[in-house]
């Protein structure tokens, strides 16, 4: 009885989730006359790769990739590094002025982002970094950041430090001992914290819209995706296309973690 | 790659000459032959403007009869772009030639960021320039857009649901016409509650208007009887047919559903045919299309002259290139292409003879003796932005008190029309 | 998927490594220098110019001519002076307070739910939430819109009813937008709250079922207390997601009908970037940031708090 009451919570669940994604998808599979038709058709009766054509058609749609990945990955990876050093900090050591820090980072997640659209313009602009990818992978790893901190800050205290303090009596030195014991442990935490900054960075489209102004190779992915309207109006199908295959890297990256981190986690993850 | 070199090679050119952006007025350096040849003029047009053909062949031949200039014409996306305009505006290194809709050219004209082009309206024959792109790119009598295209809206019809009804004249003939239509599984017209555009017309031909100046000040004037009148035939008409009510014609596409072949009309710009036979190629032949009619058959009803203006950043750096460019853009071997290829209404009225040919253009040109255009002030385009009209109409086709919910959008207007720059 | 909990804070049996409790070690300063160094080029920075210009006239003509003046307080007083103002700061915190309700119970069923589930069960429903959560906001809102249409969309069609305009009704309005966003934020509450399950040792619930305690009281009793800070850190964060919750809201409402979703981020949109008053569009911004660190100001000082006692 429980079992499928359970089982049918499940289900429900599955499907109001899955639901939004599967119309997506199946509407870039259809021809723009069924798109509109006046009874929807739960599957495309009459499947095309039209609308992929339209998408992957677009000008600088490889460019694009290019530059999403660059931005991404690098601020992605910026903020990892940065945040592991600090969250190292703050979980393992003592010293004074730790819980303002803290809660700076904590408070650094409000930071009203679209309010700083046009500092961050008049800074770029007044330096030179206008239309410049690198200033465009500063902001994202700023945006991602405070994030990263917080969660690898609680993976961190989740690995008892008397694993390394036991490491250092046999010897290692303490970055040995990191290396060796912690990381290993905190491989899983780190992808999971790198997931939600990859998201985050991947979906961007305020900052990139006034950055790069004139040098247009230089765009990302977002721009190309918000790119299939005109004074007609929304071409959905080409929208849709462009949307499954933007939300692709976020999903591979996800089963990638999953089965790595799957196994990880239980293993390592808080015994104390 | 080659970009990237050039536009540091622009960079330290800039700094060269003292990076400060110099606001000095543009008509110093006007005539001056520029030193040096600009090696790239970059050039913004909105998506669905032009054509890919169309613009590639005139890169071609203004590249070969321009030596040492390189067009880069960036087509632009529709999303975000007001902001994307104001950031080039205020950049040290515009784009050196940008469309911007002629119900926006105001505003940024008015920020001090566009480069004054009035002492070239005699070299551009803008004596002939269309009123409704003239008017708006000017201010205080200075010009600053000049007049690119324009278009106007028609009734864009299935000639297989039609069948042998006339063509009507007045409004009365118009919606009766269209409750006939309004039969079986058929729709008379599908008109979405938001098409603000074609009430603009409906309120015009009453004599009313979005917003009035008073002593000095901008006015909403939606609750005006007149303006009211106008909604209420908008509210008839919009009845006869399942155009949903809080949705404007852009989402989802009309011309899609125009395409399925179970809708009678829909009010568009004749350039949309060409996107219902992308959907359906089978309607080729079965689209017609009519003028607007207006109050009486002896006058066309009033519509909405929609387009665009070209302007030059006062931060681009090739002003007087920048300024060659606008005159091929604008000049009568472009237009005339353009209006053919687009169905447009060419930027001067002498032009308009290009239109005659086609039934949908000769439509088009027959309503746009009685355009008109919004309210000519800086701040319109906020008010645009803001969509309280499109709000406004769907509340009060949903049920709501066409007096009070005017009363409310009027207030709403007035506010936005005079918060200062 | 996979945060794992903070631990409660362990007092007394913590015991920091001997290179700590060395006065003026340089390491930890060094340690967050990089991220201090990018908090104040890329935030603090930006910050102080974003509040400068509240105190500015700074408007289109400024941010492209430059020449700003100061005027004080003056944006700040007309904003205050504002009825709407006030009334967007309360619609703001309904916003809030409903979604993130909805969120984090919803979230919670749906992790506890995960780690009862059979193992491919289980895959099954994290890759359907990690779809969920993977799918752009703009596809997730333009889909939204398009489920919800009156006349062709799907809902009014599953639900049998005709015609009926969701994007009319201030009310309908705002429950699209509080399904929309519920949709879009449950993946992180309930793949985060799921990680968490995963690290309370089995043994704490067979005792507690032993003692013949129900599902409910096993939650209350031994879940929740594990996962309490786990709990503080997705709320808090959710809280300040959905407060500061914009695209969604813009491109299906714009703020209305009637205003009836304009909360405090489409409020300073709209004045910063619609009417281009980017001055007084800093002064809400500024005014939300105090608002969101008040409201959270409790969880702020238990950290503080937290941090001294470690």
């Amino acid at each position: 009885m429980r079992r499928v009451a359970l089982n049918t919570a499940a289900a429900v669940t599955f499907v109001v989730m899955i639901f939004p994604v599967y119309w997506m998808v199946i509407t870039a599979f259809k021809p723009t006359k069924d798109i509109q038709a006046e009874t929807p058709s739960l599957f495309p009766l009459s499947p095309t790769l039209q609308h992929f054509e339209t998408a992957m058609g677009a000008e600088g749609f490889w460019r694009f990739w290019a530059n999403s990945l660059l931005v991404t990955a690098g601020a992605v990876l910026l903020a990892l590094i940065v945040a592991l050093l600090a969250a190292f900090a703050v979980s393992r050591m003592r010293w004074r002025g730790k819980g303002p820090f803290i809660v700076a980072v904590f408070a650094a997640q409000m930071a009203p982002w679209e309010a700083l659209l046009v500092p961050m313009f008049i800074i770029a602009r007044d330096t030179d970094l206008l239309d410049s990818l690198l200033m465009l992978t500063g902001v994202y790893f700023m945006i991602t950041l405070p994030f990263t901190i917080v969660t690898l800050r609680g993976f961190l205290q989740a690995i008892p430090a008397d694993l390394e303090e036991a490491a250092l009596v046999d010897g290692c030195t303490r970055a040995v001992a990191f290396r060796r014991i912690v990381f290993p442990l905190l491989a899983p935490g780190l992808m999971a914290t790198s997931l939600f900054g990859f998201i985050t960075a991947w979906n961007e489209f305020a900052f990139v819209n006034v950055l790069i102004i004139k040098d247009q190779a230089n765009r990302t992915l977002p721009v190309w995706l918000s790119s299939f309207r005109d004074v007609f109006g929304t071409d959905w199908g080409a929208t849709m296309a462009a949307a499954t295959m933007f939300a692709l890297p976020a999903l591979v990256l996800f089963l990638f973690l999953q089965r790595r981190v799957g196994a990880g986690m239980t293993a390592g993850a808080v015994k104390g | 790659m080659k970009h990237r070199f050039l536009a540091l090679a622009a960079v330290f050119a800039l700094t060269a000459c003292g990076s400060t952006p110099d606001p000095a007025p543009s008509a110093a350096t006007g005539g001056s032959p520029s030193a040096q040849a600009p090696a790239k003029l970059v050039v913004w047009i909105m998506d669905g403007s032009v054509t890919k053909e169309l613009l590639g062949s005139f890169e071609k031949e203004y590249e070969a009869a321009h030596a040492g200039i390189d067009l880069d014409i960036q087509i632009q996306a529709w999303d975000g772009i007001g902001e994307r305009v104001t950031a080039a505006l205020a950049s040290t290194d515009a784009p050196d030639v940008i469309e911007v809709g002629n119900t926006q050219v105001a505003q940024y004209s008015a920020s001090g960021g566009v480069k004054d082009l009035t002492d070239k309206t005699a070299d551009l024959q803008g004596s002939d320039w269309l009123p409704g792109l003239a008017q708006p790119g000017q201010i205080d009598g200075k010009q600053y857009g000049i007049p690119w295209y324009a278009a106007n809206r028609v009734v864009v019809y299935n000639k297989d649901l039609w069948g042998d009804t006339a063509i009507p004249k007045t409004r009365d003939e118009w919606v009766a016409a269209t409750e006939k239509l309004n039969k079986g599984g058929n729709q008379g017209i599908y008109l979405t509650g938001q098409t603000w555009y074609a009430l603009a017309g409906f309120i015009w031909d009453e004599g009313g208007d979005f917003a009035v100046q008073q002593g000095g000040k901008w006015v909403g004037a939606l609750d005006s009887p007149q303006a009211l009148a106008g909604l209420d035939f908008y509210k008839k008409l919009q009845a006869l047919g399942k155009g949903p009510k809080d949705a404007d014609e852009a989402n989802p596409p009309q011309h899609e559903v125009f395409a399925q072949g179970k809708v009678a009309q829909i009010i568009g710009v004749p350039g949309i045919a060409a996107r219902v036979l992308e959907v359906e190629p089978g309607m080729k032949d079965k689209i017609g299309f009519f003028t607007i009619p207006g109050k009486t058959a002896d006058k066309p009803g009033a519509v909405f002259t929609g387009g665009s203006d070209l302007i030059i950043p006062e931060a681009s750096k090739n002003h007087d290139a920048a300024y060659e460019v606008v005159k091929a853009l604008a000049g009568e071997k472009f237009q005339t292409e353009l209006a053919k290829a687009m169905s447009f209404v060419p930027n001067r009225t002498s032009l308009a003879g290009v239109l005659s040919g086609d039934e949908g253009t000769a439509a088009m040109a027959a309503g746009a003796a009685n355009g008109r255009a919004t309210p000519n002030t800086p701040n319109w385009a906020a008010v645009e932005a803001t969509t309280v009209i499109k709000q406004y109409m769907t509340a009060v086709l949903t049920g709501g008190d066409p007096a009070a919910e005017a009363k409310k959008v009027s207030q709403s207007i007035t506010d936005t029309l005079n918060s200062g720059s | 998927m996979t945060l794992t909990t903070q631990a409660p804070p362990r007092r007394g049996q913590h015991r920091p490594p001997a290179a700590a409790r060395r006065r003026a070690n340089p390491w930890p300063y060094l340690l967050i220098a990089p991220a201090v160094a990018g908090g104040i080029f890329l935030l603090l920075y930006p910050l102080l110019k974003a509040a400068l210009i509240s105190f500015q006239h700074f408007r289109m003509g400024e941010l492209i001519r430059g020449g700003a003046e100061l005027v004080g307080f003056d944006n700040y007083r007309e904003l205050l002076a504002k009825e709407e103002f006030w009334q967007v700061v309360l619609r703001t915190f309904v916003w809030t307070a409903v979604n993130v309700v909805l969120i984090v119970v919803l979230g919670t069923g749906i992790g506890l739910m995960l780690a009862r589930l059979g193992k491919r069960a289980r895959l099954l429903l994290m890759s359907a939430l990690a779809l969920a959560w993977a799918t752009p906001v703009i596809a997730a809102t333009t889909i939204f819109q398009w489920l919800f249409q009156s006349e062709l969309g799907i809902v009014n069609w599953l639900l049998g009813i005709q015609g009926f305009a969701w994007f009319a009704d201030p009310v309908a309005m705002f429950a699209v937008l509080v399904i929309l966003v519920v949709w879009q934020s449950i993946p992180f509450v309930a793949l985060t709250l799921y990680a968490g399950l995963t690290t309370i040792p089995n043994e704490l619930y067979e005792s507690a079922r032993i003692d013949g305690g129900t599902g409910w009281q096993i939650f209350w009793k031994v879940t929740f207390p594990i996962l309490r800070p786990l709990f503080a850190l997705i709320t808090s964060l959710e809280i300040i997601w959905v407060f500061k919750c914009f695209p969604q809201i813009w491109v299906l409402s714009q703020g209305g009908p009637d205003g009836a979703t304009t909360t405090l981020p489409v409020y300073a949109f709209k004045i910063a970037r619609v009417l281009h008053r980017y001055d007084m569009g800093s002064a809400v911004a500024m005014l939300t940031v105090v608002i969101l660190a008040f409201a959270l100001i409790t969880n702020l000082r238990r950290m503080l708090k937290q941090e001294a006692a470690a």
